[in-house]
């Protein structure tokens, strides 16, 4: 449906390939696994249903031929080995994993760790972003990941143009610009996330920062937009009776910036895997006849076009 | 603040509660609330932290340290603690107004209740007039004055899209 003249790289991470123009490549989707309470001690039970999930993903993207990423949430240092090595040893070869980890204290603690175990390469680091701490910045550069989000939050201009500016210079916030500050730590492969927020808070902006900033930059863009659904204030009460509904909504918003150009998705929690592929992998289609029939793309025959008859 | 946790409360003991789930946008909505009630001077911060986002710790930080000079709240460990939509003197007011009790992570009402007899029977006077502060403008002369193109379809200053332009290929750029 959209086209760019601004050339669209494409990034390739291991065994997944991501970016290039709208309907190019399918969209690659990073599910969330090991969020929330249930899975802090381990215990052989919440286990056992992450792995459950993690197989699911990998199933329904062989299925459709969306990539699927492991997104690992670590919330503490004590939860890195942990969690790294139980994915790691269930997803071997050359398969990127996302690490998503807030506090920038973890973040240098999980760097270091992957980088002494030899995994570095296959990290995509979620994200960096304007809670970048020293610490942080020097594992960056001493262990430096595979690919690294850039996050566009910008709390002080949710604007497109705001957004653009924290990943462009630091408004302000920072030193420099957050994609500056990835390719000095020696960071090969960036992904720009236009960095979601809630309703009332410049939504819209994060699904026009997509085009925007693939235009800008030309490089692999997407977003979190279930956040925004997961932080509707109205939906928190109805969701608790209307469950179906919610998961609607959660997973539909998939389809607003894909239709954009995204080239990635991070979907929230992997347990939605069966139902989130099945509909981006719709999306891809449209836009893939859109790529192919107006603009000549070439479709690839992984692709859910061709895949999915 | 219940955190991360879920745990209604009487409301003849306590004036209002609720979830903060983020040390940015949570903890600006959650000051601009408590100080438009003067009424309001203890914060009990309880239930079950917020992974990663830490917004208990940043609230504490923020009551016990204020902002640095990026407007990052100064010693908070959350993910990206800063709070940009309210001012210095609203903060400021919101230092002075409450006391925080650090319960974090206690989950047990029972024990919450006790902290909050204790501070009803401390029995806390007003801190006077209200403060008011609003975070979402939905004021029509806050809007943008309309944008009108001509010829072009608009989707962003950098972005416009020209419906009559003809080409054989996509002009690439570099």
């Amino acid at each position: 449906m959209l086209n760019f003249s601004k050339e669209q790289k494409i990034v390739t991470i291991g065994d997944v390939k991501l970016g290039g123009q709208p309907g190019e490549l399918p969209t690659v989707l990073f599910g969330t696994v090991f969020y929330g309470k249930k899975y802090r001690t381990h215990e052989p039970e919440a286990m056992a249903e992450a792995e459950g999930f993690i197989n699911t993903q990998e199933e329904m993207s062989q299925l459709t031929g969306n990539p699927g990423v492991i997104d690992i949430f670590i919330g503490s240092e004590e939860q890195a080995e942990i969690r790294l090595g139980f994915v790691l040893d269930r997803i071997p070869g050359d398969r990127p994993i996302c690490i998503d980890v807030p506090e920038s204290d973890v973040k240098a603690h999980v760097l270091r760790y992957a980088g002494e175990t030899g995994i570095s390469s296959r990290l995509i680091y979620n994200s960096l972003n304007l809670g970048l701490g020293e610490a942080e910045l020097e594992a960056l550069k001493e262990y430096s990941p595979g690919c690294a989000i850039v996050l566009g939050y910008n709390p002080r201009n949710m604007s497109t143009d705001g957004r653009v500016e924290v990943l462009e210079s630091g408004a302000g916030l920072l030193e420099k610009g957050i994609i500056d500050i990835a390719i000095d730590a020696g960071i090969k492969n960036i992904l720009v996330d236009t960095g979601a927020t809630p309703f009332d808070h410049n939504v819209a902006e994060t699904l026009r920062a997509i085009p925007v900033m693939k235009n800008k930059w030309g490089r692999p863009t997407g977003c979190a937009i279930h956040n925004t659904v997961e932080s509707w204030l109205w939906m928190k009460e109805y969701r608790k009776t209307n469950r179906d509904v919610y998961l609607n909504c959660d997973i539909g918003a998939n389809a607003m910036p894909v239709i954009l150009g995204a080239d990635y998705a991070i979907y929230g929690p992997m347990r939605n895997a069966g139902r989130v592929f099945p509909f981006v992998a719709m999306v891809d289609k449209f836009m893939a006849e859109g790529a192919e029939d107006y603009f000549g793309v070439e479709i690839p025959d992984h692709h859910p076009k061709r895949r999915l008859k | 603040m219940t955190l991360a946790s879920q745990i209604d409360f009487p409301k003849d003991k306590v004036a209002i509660w609720g979830h903060m789930k983020t040390e940015n946008l949570g903890i600006e909505k959650v000051v601009a609330n408590v100080i438009s009630n003067p009424n309001i001077r203890i914060l009990i911060l309880c239930g079950e932290e917020v992974r990663g986002h830490r917004s208990g710790h940043s609230i504490l930080s923020l009551h016990k340290d204020g902002l640095d000079e990026n407007g990052r709240i100064s010693g908070a460990k959350g993910a990206v603690p800063f709070i940009e939509n309210i001012g210095e003197d609203a903060i400021e007011r919101f230092r002075g107004q409450v006391t925080i009790v650090d319960m974090i992570d206690v989950r047990d009402k029972a024990e919450i209740m006790k902290a909050v007899e204790k501070e009803l029977a401390a029995g806390h006077e007003s801190y006077g007039e209200a403060f008011i502060v609003d975070i979402i403008s939905d004021n029509k002369s806050d809007r943008p004055a309309l944008k009108r193109l001509t010829g072009k379809i608009g989707f962003h200053k950098d972005l416009l899209l020209d419906p009559f332009l003809e080409f054989d290929e996509m002009p690439k750029e570099e």
